[in-house]
This record gives C-alpha cells, sequence and structure tokens, in this order.
C-alpha cells in the first residue's frame, strides 16, 4: 500500500471522508508551491493533485487553464516540479501527491523514464484525463512492471454509464467521478441525475470514491455525502489562492473549515 | 484498439465524458455510410447545392512551362469557395440523422466556419463557432459571413487565441453539450472516427479526378499533390490512389519563413509523435512538450499537427511529405494569376509552389493532378499586404 492507500484507509477506518485539493504546480512560484504544499500538509489535507501545467488543456476550464498558462509562462515544466517534489519529500513531507497532467507532457518525457523518476522522487498517484481507458495499455503495462509505481486513477463521469464495470474492474487507489458534464471549474450544479450515477458508481468499486468538479464549500456535496468518501477542490481553491496572493493562512483555515464541515 | 489506429497513429485521446458520445458517433456514422439513402442524399446536395463535380482543369500554360501535363482539381469553385463544404455537407447530414439539433465548429482563417454555418442555415440548425481573438481580427470578412449565415461566433481568448486554441474549446463545450449538440470538425483530425468520416467525406474529390483523368488521358497521372495543413483536402485526394502504387502521392506542407527558422507550421519536417486534439500524430512541440504555435502567411495552414493517417503514409513511404515557405508560395500564387487567370487561395498555393521541383524530370508524356483546394478572394487583404512588402496580416 502506498502513501495514498493508507491515508484513505485511514480515513475510512476513522469513519471520516477525504478531503483532496487541486493545485497548479509551479505558482506563485517553485518555493512558494512547496511552502503551499507543506501548509496543506499542515492544516490536514488527505492528498494534493499537483498539476503538470499543459499548453492545451482540454479538461480545465477557465480558471486552471490561465493558471497552467501563467505557470508555463514562468518557467515551470516537469523536471522542475520533480526536482521540487524531491526536495520537498527531502524535507519531510509525507502528504500523497498525485499528479495531474495530459498525455503529452509524460509521452514527450518518455513513459519509462516518468514512471521511474516519479517513483525516485515520491509521487503516489497520476491522473491522465485525457487517457481514457482504451488507450491506457501503453502506460500501465509500464506502471505495472515497476514497483512502487504511482497509482493510475480511473475517472468516471455521468456519461460513462455502461462504461463503469470495465473501468472500475483494476482501478486501484481511488475512483475519481466527476460530478458534471464538460471541465473544470463550473458551478456546482451537478448533472441531473447525480445520485442514481454515483449509487452505480458505490455498488461496484471496492474502493473509495470521491468526487469533483465544480465544488467550492463542503455544503456543496450536502446532497451525496452518503455516497460518497471524500471530495476534490480545484478551480475554488486556486482562486482563493490567486485572489489572496497565496496568503497560506487563507489555505489554512479553508482546509481546516472544509475537512471539519465534511466531517460534521 | 486497433481500428481506432493508422499504424501508431490516431487513437481516442479525450476525457471519459466523450467516450461514449465517439461511440455513438461512431456507430451512426457506419451505419449511414451503409446506408444507400443516405449516401444519395449527400451526393443530391453535393451536385445541387455546391455545385459539384467539379473540373480537372488542364492548365495548359503551366503545362507549357513546366513540360509536363498539369491538371488543376478546381475545388475552388464549390460554393463557398473551398473543399470543406464536401465535409461539412457530410457531417450535418449525419448529425441530423442522429437528431441533433446544434452544430459546433472551430476555424481558424474561418473558412470551415463559414461552410459549417453554411451548411446549418441550409439544414436549419443552431450554429455555434469557436474562433481565435487573434483570427477574428484578421479574418473579419470572414466574421461578418458566419454571422449573416446566422451563425454566433464564439471569441476564444486562452493560449495562442488561434485555430489550437478555438479547437480546444470546441472540445470543451462538446464535452458540455454532447447530448444534443454535433461537432463539426473541419480537418482530417481529432479523435477516432473524425479522421475516418472526414476522408470518407473529401474522397469524392479524388473519386471525380481518377475518373476524370482517366477519360482524358487513359492512365492514371504519374503524381497527385495537395497542400497539408490538418490534412483534409489532401487525404481527399490521395484516398481513391492510394492503391495505385504507380501514382506518387506528394503532401506540401507549410514552411513558413524557413523550416531552419523555427517559424514553420511543417508537423512532419521537424515535429515527433504526440498528443492532441484526441489523436496521436506528429506534433510540433517544444522542449517541455508544450505544442508550439505554427507559423504560415496560410491561416488554413497554421497548424501545430496533421491527421493521423498523413503520419502513417509518410512513415510507411506510401506519401512523400515536403514543404515549402511563404515566399515560394505566394510566387506559385501570382503566377497562376497570370497564367491561367485563376486566383487560388494561399494554402492551394503551397502545393504550386512545389511544381518547379517535381516535374524537374517529367516528361509530356506525363501528368501531375494538383488539387485546387480553395479561391484566393478570403486572401486579397493578405496578398495585397505581402505584395506591398507590408509583411503578414496571417
Amino acid at each position: 500500500m502506498n502513501r495514498m492507500e493508507q491515508r484513505l484507509q485511514a480515513c475510512k477506518q476513522e469513519g471520516k471522508k477525504a478531503f483532496i485539493t487541486y493545485m497548479t504546480a509551479g505558482l506563485p512560484d517553485m518555493e512558494g508551491c512547496k511552502k503551499l504544499i507543506q501548509t496543506q500538509e499542515a492544516a490536514g489535507i488527505d492528498a494534493i493533485e499537483l498539476g503538470i501545467p499543459f499548453s492545451d488543456p482540454v479538461a480545465d476550464g477557465p480558471v486552471i487553464q490561465a493558471a497552467s498558462y501563467k505557470s508555463i509562462c514562468q518557467g515551470t515544466n516537469l523536471k522542475g516540479v520533480f526536482e521540487m517534489v524531491s526536495q520537498v519529500r527531502k524535507e519531510g513531507c509525507e502528504v500523497p501527491l498525485i499528479f495531474m497532467m495530459y498525455f503529452n507532457t509524460i509521452l514527450y518525457y518518455g513513459i519509462e523514464k516518468f514512471v521511474e523518476k516519479c517513483i525516485e522522487v515520491g509521487v503516489d498517484g497520476v491522473i491522465v484525463p485525457d487517457l481514457p481507458f482504451e488507450e491506457q495499455k501503453q502506460f500501465t503495462d509500464v506502471l505495472n512492471a515497476h514497483e512502487h509505481a504511482p497509482i493510475m486513477i480511473q475517472l468516471l463521469t455521468p456519461m460513462s454509464k455502461q462504461r463503469i464495470p470495465m473501468i472500475l474492474e483494476n482501478a486501484r487507489g481511488f475512483v475519481y467521478c466527476v460530478s458534471s458534464m464538460g471541465v473544470t471549474g463550473q458551478a456546482a450544479d451537478f448533472h441531473k441525475d447525480i445520485r442514481a450515477y454515483l449509487k452505480e458508481v458505490k455498488s461496484q468499486s471496492n474502493i473509495p470514491v470521491m468526487i469533483g468538479f465544480g465544488i467550492r464549500t463542503a455544503k456543496d456535496v450536502d446532497g451525496v455525502r452518503d455516497l460518497v468518501d471524500g471530495c476534490i477542490v480545484g478551480s475554488h481553491f486556486i482562486n482563493m489562492m490567486e485572489e489572496s496572493g497565496y496568503d497560506m493562512n487563507v489555505a489554512k483555515t479553508y482546509i481546516e473549515t472544509f475537512k471539519q464541515e465534511l466531517n460534521a | 484498439m486497433s481500428n481506432t489506429y493508422y499504424g501508431e497513429f490516431g487513437g481516442q485521446y479525450v476525457a471519459e465524458t466523450l467516450m461514449n458520445t465517439l461511440a455513438e458517433l461512431e456507430r451512426a456514422y457506419e451505419e449511414a455510410i451503409a446506408d444507400p439513402k443516405f449516401m444519395e442524399e449527400y451526393h443530391y446536395y453535393l451536385k445541387e447545392y455546391v455545385g459539384r463535380e467539379t473540373p480537372l482543369y488542364f492548365a495548359e500554360r503551366l503545362t507549357e512551362k513546366y513540360g509536363t501535363k498539369i491538371y488543376l482539381k478546381r475545388e475552388d469553385l464549390n460554393h463557398t469557395g473551398a473543399h470543406k463544404i464536401n465535409n461539412v455537407i457530410g457531417q450535418i447530414l449525419l448529425a441530423k440523422r442522429m437528431g441533433k439539433t446544434k452544430v459546433i465548429a472551430e476555424t481558424g482563417a474561418g473558412q470551415h466556419g463559414v461552410a459549417t454555418a453554411t451548411g446549418a442555415a441550409l439544414f436549419g440548425m443552431e450554429c455555434k463557432v469557436f474562433m481565435g481573438t487573434e483570427d477574428i481580427e484578421r479574418q473579419h470578412l470572414n466574421v461578418m459571413r458566419m454571422e449573416m449565415l446566422g451563425a454566433t461566433v464564439v471569441p476564444v481568448q486562452s493560449g495562442s487565441n488561434t485555430l489550437k486554441d478555438a479547437t480546444n474549446e470546441a472540445i470543451r463545450t462538446w464535452a458540455k453539450e454532447a447530448e444534443d449538440t454535433f461537432y463539426v470538425i473541419g480537418s482530417a483530425v481529432g479523435p477516432h472516427p473524425y479522421p475516418k468520416m472526414v476522408k470518407q467525406f473529401q474522397s469524392v474529390i479524388s473519386e471525380e479526378a481518377k475518373r476524370q483523368h482517366l477519360e482524358k488521358e487513359g492512365k492514371l497521372p504519374d503524381v497527385v499533390m495537395a497542400c497539408v495543413g490538418g490534412g483534409s483536402n489532401c487525404i481527399g485526394m490521395f484516398a481513391h490512389f492510394i492503391d495505385e502504387q504507380d501514382v506518387k502521392l506528394i503532401g506540401v506542407e507549410a514552411a513558413g519563413l524557413g523550416i531552419e527558422t523555427g517559424k514553420h507550421a511543417s508537423a512532419m519536417a521537424l515535429g515527433r509523435p504526440g498528443v492532441l486534439h484526441g489523436m496521436k500524430s506528429y506534433l510540433l512541440q517544444d522542449e517541455d512538450g508544450n505544442v508550439q504555435i505554427a507559423h504560415s502567411i496560410s491561416a488554413g495552414l497554421d497548424y501545430p499537427g496533421v491527421g493521423p493517417e498523413h503520419a502513417y503514409l509518410k512513415d510507411s513511404g506510401r506519401a512523400t511529405y515536403v514543404s515549402v515557405t511563404d515566399e515560394e508560395a505566394m510566387n506559385a500564387l501570382s503566377e497562376l494569376c497570370k497564367l491561367e487567370g485563376i486566383i487560388p487561395a494561399i494554402e492551394s498555393a503551397h502545393a504550386l509552389a512545389y511544381l518547379p521541383k517535381v516535374t524537374k524530370d517529367m516528361t509530356m508524356e506525363q501528368s501531375v493532378v494538383i488539387c485546387l483546394s480553395g479561391r484566393g478572394d478570403k486572401d486579397a487583404h493578405t496578398i495585397e499586404a505581402y505584395f506591398n512588402g507590408e509583411g503578414y496580416l496571417n
């Protein structure tokens, strides 16, 4: 079991819902990014999705697009993020880290080299939104050939329907349930059939079910709380950080409050 | 997996949200093209509305100059001024058959946007066209045309504010609205089944050209050429010749200011395999694997990737891909105006610009067929600015 699996299992044993945030790597700069990871860990975050900026983020809405663009313009690249992660791990950070990235970035870096580097620096999971199940073999073959390789997180959407069993079959870590159609960062109006969809997933999944897309406060998940093991906040968290000028106290308060309300 | 690929190229690199949409599209498409009624309707509109078939014109003065028979496939004579409409008619008829009421499209120069807006008007569908703010600025005439045709032009301000970003935004919107919306992709790119579908609907170009050439010459041409951005007119021009091993196939990419300057759009000259817009293909990328901005005087060739079947045809050696610079293309454009009285689109002029090289060792007993994919009216301002030495508008 890796860090991420252990943490989610611990949540389950304590009867708690897990909370994951998404942040764009390299913002406000590499040093600030490292500090934000450490701040979140101290505030009790269960895992952090670290977005590797890409020039053409088709699964993302305006907030993450803008953040990615800004980060690229500041010179952020995969190599630099690996260095930062390596550093933060050396400084004792044990929070589960999940890379959220587009497939081209992995392909260009080299799949084999990418997986080895993830193991070396301590990346626990990978989410690749433009690599659907049918295209995953080229990547999972390499992941499966390495011990301690990061876990590939599977995504499900309200449109997945008959695809759910196939996608869940070998899924590990947790399953990422997208709350609505479309891209990240839309308002929290979940798909009209959200409960039926989550029920379907929950009944078939033997790993934690996390919901994401369009969530801002713990209240947003009230209507589906009984069907999920936790939730993920991305665009809203980035907005807050950008607006506060990456005020670490804002991040700390937000995470503490969210976790508390989520488990109230 | 294999039937979505051309060798190692192609595939379906899209978000999970779109996988069932693509499956639904593929089923509907396969059923439609196997249905004689659907194909009949498609050909009816191509004939009565688009004005097909287009002539395979024997270019007498070009022939005289280059010492080999030169034929031009006149796609510029289609309604709306380019080959784009062939594909749009096919896709919109399919959208209608699938019960969709809205269409969306991406556009760079605006030609595909205009063709889609035209098709949407013809079949009474709601139409949104995504266009980068840069392109809206420099292609004002086409923005006006789309609006006159009843389409909404949605400005896209992200990344480089051009075609690549407009395509990203169209994909995002499609993911949100796929239930009632059909995405009309304009080139032989995107996730499967788009490259296959666009080829099918553009293959009418070579179906006609092959027959016309046989009628005129009693044999197949020696060389078939077309320009390549995403590659839709080119794959349409190649389609019926791919199995004719004696016919040499040449695709001409845009070398912009020169491949060596880095300011070009030749994905196959210097690109390496990558993933963009739902497909794996040759792609211009920087040293971090981000997509590089393409550069060409021709907005229609200004695309960092290329259709997956072209990547496959290149690797398998069946087709050859070359590139010509802005300057060579503009000289060829000027030459066609003066020798044949035809103002070609700057895109199409790229194919013409390779004539001096390809005809060098050819004789009067041989022939070249070139796809004249579009007319140059839309480029009047760019052409004027270029020849006045004002640099580019594009």
